[in-house]
């Protein structure tokens, strides 16, 4: 094995629990046109490094395989600022990618680039976050997050028999699901008449070090106090899951989000009550697809059942699902039925082609 | 006497602060004070003042290290990816991790003594590179392959409610203290810092010692990075990204000039301290998410504050009769 080899080897071991879905090949089936070369190059750009985006680069390979484009290649800026992300967006534009998949930096002023961007006849499509309207990008493709944060704290309060204090650990305070997802929590809390309170909401947490600290400083103050938890971001959810395995804490019912294999097997251990997943590879590989066809002459269809939300009425949902003890085992093929679900009427329900 | 000793020390004031605070606070919220919280706050303290020392060193020489997360955050994943793919054992990968962390370091030293641009400039530019490595390594997906007892290791405790993280912080307290204040290159750290021009008429070897201090500082952030790793089981890509604030707030609040020359390793300690209990209070006291940052905001302009009070203080003081 040559060094590079091993590096590719090291760098994507995390990448290949995935690696055997085979879905790519087989949501490929699902489309009707043939597979022809085309000159589509796709940018998948996250808002910084992250693992939930991870999935877009193995969607990316797959759809630049099953509909023949140019490229779909993804590319992560170094860190969680609005410039960098914008900076290199106009690098990749300058370097010859002719179609754009972004996670907003910011709602709202990522809207500027993807002007410019189109400005210069390249697609610019939300994924995984939507940008405030009025926006250039064509549609927003992601998670439902308020929903997902919404049937989450659902099954939270259901597994708590309806009445309990909750707490809530999210994300990054500049990220444009932030704040939907701390509505949704506290709307189905409200929905409760009052026998679920939201005691604390801990944000900004979606680096490891800030995580780390806060949850367990609130898990020494509250741990006797709190009946559930509800983590609607990715390193809160490891952090916490950890957290109540160290603990030992079983009494606390929590639901997480995504599916790191620290919060599946906390699940699996018990630890967890469930998470509610996401679907990143559908995201990247249905985006892609939806790229290269409107590179290709097709428009979106204005009469499409697009979903609203805060941001954005031209919203599709890539998926969610929850997934607890029962299902941990088999979380991929829920997903990838969610996937294979919307791939096989995407083009017919939101496209016009020619 | 010791208490007269204790009062003339510079960081007394900061000692008292802390001590008040923590009576404070235990008085509000009890649960401040437990057993369980204490072994939080101490695990958090012993990171964070490795993370500290990292960057006192450096800014002892008068110099900013912004890559010090950056070197930490590569550790981190070289360590944790090392046991998980390569299975290594643990002792090969700790000397893995801290050659990594002091070839880091050494690059920015030596870049910056050969070459004389600044050493904001070549760490802002060494933090890309290294934060790209990382990236480049794990494309943003976590190791989660570490080694039990490495997990146990960062989530223990020992004497009650003492975590063993402490013990390598200890370590490096104490060998920062003894390097500053009894050993000749300690000294000599400070009289470049205090003026490079200076120290090399006397016949200090400024160029050694930048080097010197960068390939330390580059050893603590690593050190740092493999006990972030212990604590959080798992090789997170963003570990050090969120150390650059700490690590200057910390030393400045515990009477370090910024212009290099005067640090305080003692003084770190409760300015490390003081963060980690205005941290905890922040989630105690259940202040709003939103307004945290605006918390944080007053702490750094306290810190910068101080510094600011103190440098007048130095000039007045150092002025002749």
């Amino acid at each position: 094995m040559t060094q590079e080899n091993v590096f590719q080897e090291f760098g994507r071991k995390s990448f290949r629990t995935l690696k055997n879905c085979l879905l790519g090949t087989t949501l490929a089936c699902l489309t009707a046109s043939p597979v022809l070369a085309s000159d589509t190059r796709v940018a998948l750009v996250p808002g910084g490094p992250h693992p939930y985006f991870a999935a877009w680069e193995k969607a990316g390979q797959d759809a630049k395989r099953d509909f023949g484009l140019s490229g779909a290649d993804y590319r992560v800026p170094q860190k969680w600022e609005l410039s960098q992300q914008n900076q290199l967006l106009e690098s990749l534009l300058t370097q010859g990618y002719n179609g754009f998949l972004i996670f907003p930096g910011d709602p709202v002023g990522t809207n500027s680039i993807a002007s410019e961007l189109t400005a210069e006849g390249t697609p610019v499509i939300a994924l995984a976050g939507c940008l405030k309207q009025p926006t250039p990008a064509v549609f927003c493709l992601g998670t439902d997050t308020g929903n997902s944060a919404y049937l989450g704290t659902k099954e939270l309060i259901k597994t708590l028999g309806g009445k309990g204090k909750i707490a809530h650990f999210t994300g990054f305070l500049v990220d444009p699901n932030t704040q939907l997802r701390i509505d949704a929590v506290q709307k189905a809390a409200n929905e409760t008449g009052g026998a679920v309170e939201v005691i604390q909401v801990i944000a900004d947490i979606d680096a490891p070090e800030p995580a780390e600290e806060k949850i367990n400083a609130f898990l020494a103050a509250q741990a006797d106090k709190v009946d559930g938890i509800v983590t609607t971001a990715w390193v809160p959810a490891v952090v916490a899951a950890n957290s109540l395995r160290k603990i030992g804490d079983k009494r606390i019912k929590m639901v997480g989000i995504d599916h790191d294999e620290v919060v599946l097997k906390a699940i699996k251990d018990g630890y967890v009550h469930g998470t509610m997943l996401q679907n990143p590879y559908g995201q990247g590989y249905i985006g892609s697809f939806a790229m290269n066809k409107l590179r290709s002459g097709c428009k979106v269809n204005q009469n499409a059942p697009f979903k609203s939300t805060a941001l954005t009425n031209q919203f599709i949902d890539s998926g969610t699902a929850f997934v607890g003890r029962d299902k941990v085992d088999t979380y991929i093929g829920a997903m990838e039925a969610v996937t294979k679900d919307l791939m096989a009427s995407f083009e017919s329900t939101y496209l016009v082609c020619n | 006497m010791p208490l007269q000793k204790l009062l003339k020390a510079e960081w007394s004031g900061l000692l008292l602060v802390v001590t008040l605070a923590i009576i404070l606070i235990g008085y509000l919220k009890p649960s401040f004070l437990t057993p369980f919280n204490i072994q939080i706050l101490l695990a958090a303290i012993s990171v964070n003042m490795v993370i500290a020392l990292a960057q006192m060193l450096i800014v002892g020489i008068g110099q900013m290290n912004l890559s010090v997360g950056a070197i930490g955050g590569l550790v981190a994943i070289s360590f944790a990816g090392l046991m998980d793919v390569f299975q290594l054992p643990i002792p090969l990968a700790v000397l893995v991790g801290l050659l990594i962390g002091l070839a880091a370091g050494l690059f920015n030293g030596v870049i910056i003594a050969f070459t004389g641009i600044s050493a904001f400039i070549i760490t802002l530019a060494s933090l890309s590179v290294f934060k790209g490595i990382n990236l480049g390594i794990t494309e943003a997906q976590p190791f989660y392959g570490v080694a039990e007892s490495v997990k146990s290791f960062g989530n223990s405790s020992f004497i009650g409610t003492l975590p063993l993280l402490i013990l390598p912080a200890l370590l490096a307290l104490i060998g920062v203290w003894f390097l500053l204040n009894r050993m000749r290159f300690g000294r000599h750290v400070l009289a470049v810092g205090a003026s490079p021009t200076a120290a090399g008429l006397v016949g200090i070897s400024v160029r050694n010692i930048v080097i010197g201090t960068h390939a330390l500082s580059g050893l603590l952030a690593a050190v740092a990075g493999m006990m972030v790793v212990a604590r959080l089981q798992i090789g997170q890509p963003t570990i050090g990204d969120d150390w650059l604030i700490l690590s200057f707030a910390a030393p400045v609040i515990g009477g370090a000039v910024l212009a290099g020359g005067h640090v305080n390793v003692i003084g770190t300690l409760l300015g490390v301290t003081t963060i980690a209990i205005i941290t905890q209070a922040l989630v105690l006291f259940e202040i709003d998410p939103f307004i945290v940052q605006i918390f944080l905001g007053l702490l750094i302009l306290w810190a910068v504050g101080i510094n600011r009070l103190r440098d007048l203080r130095l000039t007045l003081f150092s002025k002749p009769a």
